[in-house]
């Protein structure tokens, strides 16, 4: 019996109007794949290629023009999201922030606590947690970003440009958070322009150019056709 | 409810550590000072000017805060992007308005008590007794504010900050001549004419049926059943507008 | 160096131009005594509070015209002013007495009584416009002394009806009933000051009533006789006793 995808998405389009004249831009042209259970997932492709929107509409910051998103996991109480380059309420401490953003889940007080003080040793913010987050660094504010994202222990993780801001400790770091998701069975997609972490975390990949997934499979069926992810990654977008 | 209470708290919080805010109080309690001023200039009625003109300073200056505030609220959630972080989370819409609403609510009841306070200690100082009608006055011009808030963040779904406190601010003022809209309903020959001043009438809050301010210097006589039967038609006011910003703002996307 | 040395000059020339120029400017042309007063029509169909606080605004206006022009006597605006005042706030109190003791300044004491007597009709609860009314009239009425005197006697009257009002209200009120030729008035007046009030008061009521009555005994008590059936029969015989000390029996 095959389980049911994490997400998928079929047929997906997405037209949005811009400017005085409202001109119509579409964004995503037909978006096709799905991620199985308990993969890590990587969303690849060039800037402006629709991966940001794609899951958007996936979680319902956007309505889709036609086409259908299936969350696999019961709702959006079981999923996490990083957005690129975060912000959150600067006037809020890290602790004053998860527990924000715990209260937004149907937790236990002493359960959220839990999460909460867990989750900033497991960023390596506890000496922070009572440090007004306008005071954090670009690093510190990526990973009390992930910490919210893990806030309510998801079933699927959405990390959008997840090492963005990272120093090589901080990247290290969110590998192995990522690498513990998936060893507990979580599934995880994430976009990214950081070829190598793909290569090392993703055990499937699509490639989207202009609102179309271009290509998807295996790291190793990639790698099949060129030496390095990188080359395959430019003959795809390329073409 | 968790999750309204949540939002509200952190509305609250954000509100309330403004420094702008702090500011316009402070200015705020000076124009109430400059009340004593005025007093001293007018032969022996010191308690009226007082009670008037800092009636007029508690009003204007909730009227700014709260005008500017609301019309942030929003805005900036979607301008810097926290609402990413909300609504990737199963947080409905309604909830969002309506704890921010709320959250406004609690911030404004701190401002507004603070100059309340201070010019009921003021009026105490110089007319001798304590004025009782004086933190009512206060009171309802919070429950005024109170419907201008809900207008203005209505406003806000719909366009820019700026666009929603100018209207914000139409609005109170067009609420304040309410009645005038009211006698235009039955000038008019044309019935189409009569029809859209009737709707802009029900529309448009009033905010002059029932005139503590007028009482409190003691021009009209507070009747406390006008006065409860107008805060009740205010708070439904408030639940209508929210229900339509709620409505306005499900259908935006980030 | 050179720059910054031209900077600071510039900015130090600036200050100076800033200064002189204020230091420079005429003194204060002379107040005019006509000033722009609005129609009270243009703000009555406004809200109640917004009508108050232009009257106090123009209230304070009033006092500071009244102030300004005193000494020229040339307050011609002031009785638009206080008809502005009045209108939009009829029970703010202080604007009639003072209009209308202004407006005497001005040279209109009739336009005092007609603000005094608009205040009255807005605030009939308050002995101190007929208390006014009553001055104004003995005052400055346009009758004979005599006639003044009754007219300001009967407002007095009106004054002392008003539940409240101090007691020498009727004192004046029969003062002035006496002047004014009405001596039968008057003794029933002193009768109701004796009956009311306190020790110094039946002391001017016994004055007042002395002034007035006649010297010989039987014409002062058939003159007295009809406060019998005004006062109380302990109240009267202690008058009577006051009245005919001297007398013999």
């Amino acid at each position: 019996m095959t389980t049911a995808p994490a997400l998928r998405i079929i047929g997906l389009r997405k037209t949005v109007h811009v400017g005085f004249r409202r001109r119509a831009v579409e964004i995503l042209k037909g978006v096709d794949f799905q991620v199985a259970p308990g993969a890590v997932f990587g969303l690849l492709g060039p800037n402006g290629a629709g991966k940001t929107t794609t899951v958007k509409v996936a979680l319902g910051l956007m309505r889709p023009t036609s086409g259908s998103v299936d969350l696999g996991v019961e709702g959006l109480a079981h999923v996490g999201y990083l957005p690129e380059n975060p912000y959150f309420y600067d006037y809020l401490s890290g602790r004053e922030f998860l527990g924000f953003c715990a209260r937004l889940f149907t937790l236990d007080a002493d359960v959220r606590q839990a999460r909460v003080e867990g989750l900033l040793g497991d960023v390596g913010l506890e000496a922070a947690a009572d440090t007004h987050l306008r005071k954090y660094s670009k690093g510190m504010l990526q990973r009390i970003g992930i910490a919210q994202a893990l806030v309510n222990d998801p079933e699927l993780v959405l990390l959008d440009e997840p090492m963005t801001g990272l120093d090589p400790v901080g990247r290290v770091e969110v590998k192995r958070i990522i690498e513990s998701l998936h060893e507990r069975g979580k599934t995880v997609l994430f976009n990214s322009h950081i070829l190598s972490d793909v290569h090392e975390l993703c055990s499937r990949i699509a490639i989207m150019r202009e609102g179309r997934v271009v290509w998807q499979g295996t790291v190793p069926e990639a790698l099949a056709d060129s030496p390095t992810l990188e080359d395959f990654f430019m003959k795809v977008v390329t073409a | 409810m968790n999750q309204l209470f949540a939002i509200a708290v952190n509305t609250f919080k954000e509100t309330i550590r403004d420094r702008i805010l702090a500011v316009i109080v402070v200015f705020a309690l000076l124009m109430i000072v400059a009340g004593l001023w005025l007093g001293s200039i007018s032969l022996g009625e010191q308690g009226r000017m007082m009670k008037d003109f800092g009636l007029v300073a508690v009003t204007a200056f909730g009227l700014i805060v709260a005008v500017f505030v609301a019309a942030g609220l929003v805005h900036k959630e979607v301008e810097k992007r926290t609402v990413y972080v909300l609504f990737s989370k199963p947080v409905s819409r309604v909830a969002f308005i309506s704890g921010k609403f709320v959250g406004l609510c609690a911030t404004m009841a701190v401002v507004l008590a603070g100059m309340g306070l201070f010019l009921f200690a003021l009026v105490w100082v110089v007319d001798g007794q304590p004025s009782g009608t004086v933190l009512l006055a206060v009171v309802m011009v919070y429950v005024q504010l109170l419907a201008i808030m809900a207008v203005t963040i209505f406003f806000s779904t719909l366009g820019s900050a700026i666009l929603a406190s100018v209207l914000g601010i139409c609005v109170f003022v067009a609420g304040q001549l309410s009645q005038n809209v009211l006698a235009l309903t039955r000038l008019g020959k044309n019935p189409v004419t009569e029809a859209l001043s009737w709707v802009i009438y029900v529309i448009v809050p009033n905010l002059s049926a029932v005139d503590v301010k007028a009482g409190v210097v003691g021009e009209q006589t507070l009747a406390w059943g006008q006065i409860g039967l107008w805060t009740a038609y205010l708070l439904a006011y408030v639940v209508v507008v929210l229900a339509l910003a709620a409505l306005v703002f499900r259908r935006k996307e980030f | 160096m050179f720059r910054r040395a031209v900077a600071v000059v510039v900015v130090l020339a600036c200050a100076a131009g800033v200064v002189a120029y204020q230091a420079t400017r005429p003194g204060r042309a002379a107040a005019d005594p006509h000033v722009f007063v609005p129609s009270p029509k243009f703000f009555l169909d406004f809200s109640p509070s917004f009508r108050t606080s232009i009257a106090d605004a123009y209230y304070l206006n009033m006092v500071q015209y009244y102030g300004e022009h005193l000494k020229s006597g040339r307050l011609e605006s002031m009785p638009a002013m206080a008809d502005l005042v009045t209108a939009l706030s009829p029970h703010f109190i202080r604007p009639y007495s003072f209009g209308a003791f202004a407006l005497t300044d001005a040279g209109r004491p009739d336009l005092s009584v007609n603000l005094l007597e608009k205040g009255f009709a807005a605030n009939p609860d308050d002995y101190a416009f007929p208390a006014y009314l009553g001055y104004f009239s003995y005052q400055y009425g346009t009758g004979s002394k005599q006639e003044n005197d009754a007219a300001g006697s009967r407002w007095y009257q009106r004054a002392a009806a008003i539940p409240g009002s101090p007691a020498y209200l009727l004192r004046l009120a029969a003062v002035l009933a006496g002047k004014g030729g009405e001596e039968e008035k008057a003794i029933v007046m002193w009768g109701q000051v004796y009956a009311g009030g306190d020790k110094y008061s039946r002391q001017k009521a016994v004055d007042g009533l002395d002034r007035i009555l006649p010297k010989d005994k039987a014409a002062r008590m058939k003159a007295v006789a009809p406060l019998q059936s005004t006062m109380s029969e302990k109240d009267f015989e202690a008058l009577i006793a006051e009245l005919f000390q001297g007398y013999g029996q």
